[in-house]
């Protein structure tokens, strides 16, 4: 009797083991015939920029981002009533793709009366299912320059203030929450401010995201600068924020002890720590919108 | 049985279909989505009128270039669900047939790792050896756990229309 109900089961098991053999042969065909070709990983960050400095990220052909940076603080012992925060600095900036790859922008921040412009290229990209796309690299090469409006006559306002940067960044993408970068940078400065000072100074940056879900995500950023500034007290820059995608506008939220949004200045120049006293914490605020002059064919 | 073991090999029972078309659209007053897909895989048994498709979701297309970053990153998350794939069986399917028919598919629907059963009206014709199949169904976003947050609820529609294109040829192995 057992036995019995023992071969129908075993029967019947194998009835449905082969119907579903069946189904599933015909996905397993297609399964055969999808080409193994590399993709190439997307989104390791959402964003251009980390927050302070440049992430490997550039937009397709055609996008245009027009940004608006700004960066709040107080001022110690200040007795102003000034609303929201002592200080606001904004950085007006605008960026277009010329190819997928490829990338210009330039900006001008008002408060430290920084002008300045890059070029960006992708050079390596991530690849999924792959053993050579391990990481993916972009070039950056900034150009900066201060406009001295200088408060006596007898002090130099010739072109000393232009600034250099070149930076590797070097990323990838560990998993879809986790993304990493590293981005040694080689800065020069034509500023004869501090005399007996190398011209020539090196950093690396090290930046990553984690996200926390499908739109948000943390991001935090610390330059460390191998050989700072010996006349002045400098301090290495730190950063922690939020970053948010709400369509076509890329929100950041972030503290740091950076004040200034030029990458030569911030990096190398940045006198204060990262702390909650005032003057010391800058609150910034970063809006992006990317538009899109060029439509895809379907 | 001797029948099946003596017909030639050109008639095959299997067909397959390598560039299939699915295109999507989402309609709202503030945003039109849509996407096109031209390398969805398909195959179809004529003995037993099972179908199976299989897509890739990095192989669509869209207008925008950030609409398919945020479509594979922000809301089919395609890193981990890379595939959507249906399987199901032709029901009342006549394989001989040269008139245009239209049938049910029933199946399984699976798409970013939620499976759905689904009834799928389909348009097929036969011509010589091959077969053409053609529809339109509408998927609601909410049965396979995609995520709207609620800022950008008027952007993307509750309810996908999806239609499809596929040309099938004799499958050999």
């Amino acid at each position: 009797m057992k036995n019995n109900r023992l071969i129908i089961f075993i029967i019947c098991f194998c009835f449905f083991a082969n119907f579903k053999l069946q189904a599933q042969d015909l996905l397993k065909k297609l399964d055969a015939e999808l080409s193994d070709e590399k993709i190439e990983e997307i989104a390791t960050f959402k964003t251009t920029r980390l927050g302070l400095g440049h992430s490997i990220e550039t937009r397709k052909k055609g996008a245009l981002q027009i940004s608006l940076y700004n960066r709040y603080w107080d001022i110690p012992d200040f007795k102003g009533q000034r609303f929201l925060a002592d200080v606001v600095s904004t950085r007006y900036g605008l960026e277009y793709s010329i190819t997928d790859d490829f990338t210009f922008g330039a900006g001008y921040t008002n408060y430290d009366k920084i002008s300045d412009g890059y070029l960006k290229y992708k050079l390596l990209k991530q690849q999924q299912n792959s053993k050579t796309g391990f990481i993916s690299l972009t070039l950056l090469q900034t150009i900066s320059h201060k406009k001295i409006t200088s408060p006596t006559i007898y002090q130099p306002t010739t072109s000393d203030g232009y600034a250099f940067v070149s930076q590797l960044l070097i990323a990838r993408k560990i998993n879809q929450n986790l993304s990493l970068q590293v981005s040694p940078t080689f800065l020069h400065s034509q500023s004869n401010r501090f005399l007996n000072e190398s011209k020539n100074q090196f950093a690396i940056a090290f930046g990553g995201r984690h996200k926390i879900n499908e739109h948000t995500a943390v991001v935090s950023e610390y330059f460390y600068v191998a050989n700072p500034l010996k006349s002045i007290e400098t301090y290495n820059a730190f950063m922690i924020g939020i970053n948010w995608e709400v369509s076509d506008l890329m929100l950041q939220f972030h503290l740091t002890n950076a004040r200034n949004f030029a990458e030569d200045t911030f990096i190398t120049r940045t006198t204060n720590n990262f702390n909650f006293k005032d003057g010391n914490l800058h609150f910034g605020f970063n809006a992006t919108f990317i538009l899109h002059t060029r439509k895809n064919k379907l | 049985m001797i029948f099946t073991l003596s017909s030639p090999q050109k008639n095959s029972k299997q067909f397959i279909a390598r560039q299939g078309q699915i295109s999507f659209f989402s309609y709202t007053s503030v945003e039109n989505i849509e996407a096109n897909n031209n390398q969805v895989l398909s195959i179809f048994d004529t003995e037993t009128n099972e179908i199976a498709v299989n897509m890739l979701m990095r192989a669509f297309v869209f207008k925008k270039d950030l609409m398919y970053e945020h479509f594979n990153e922000s809301y089919i998350e395609s890193d981990l669900y890379p595939k959507a794939t249906f399987e199901g069986k032709i029901l009342d399917f006549e394989k001989n047939n040269n008139q245009l028919q239209t049938k049910i598919i029933r199946g399984k629907l699976t798409i970013h790792g939620i499976s759905k059963q689904i009834d799928i009206k389909t348009n097929i014709e036969k011509s010589k050896d091959s077969y053409s199949m053609t529809g339109e169904f509408i998927v609601a976003v909410s049965d396979f756990q995609i995520k709207i947050p609620p800022i950008l609820a008027s952007n993307i529609a509750k309810t996908i229309s999806v239609k499809f294109r596929f040309q099938f040829q004799p499958y050999e192995e």
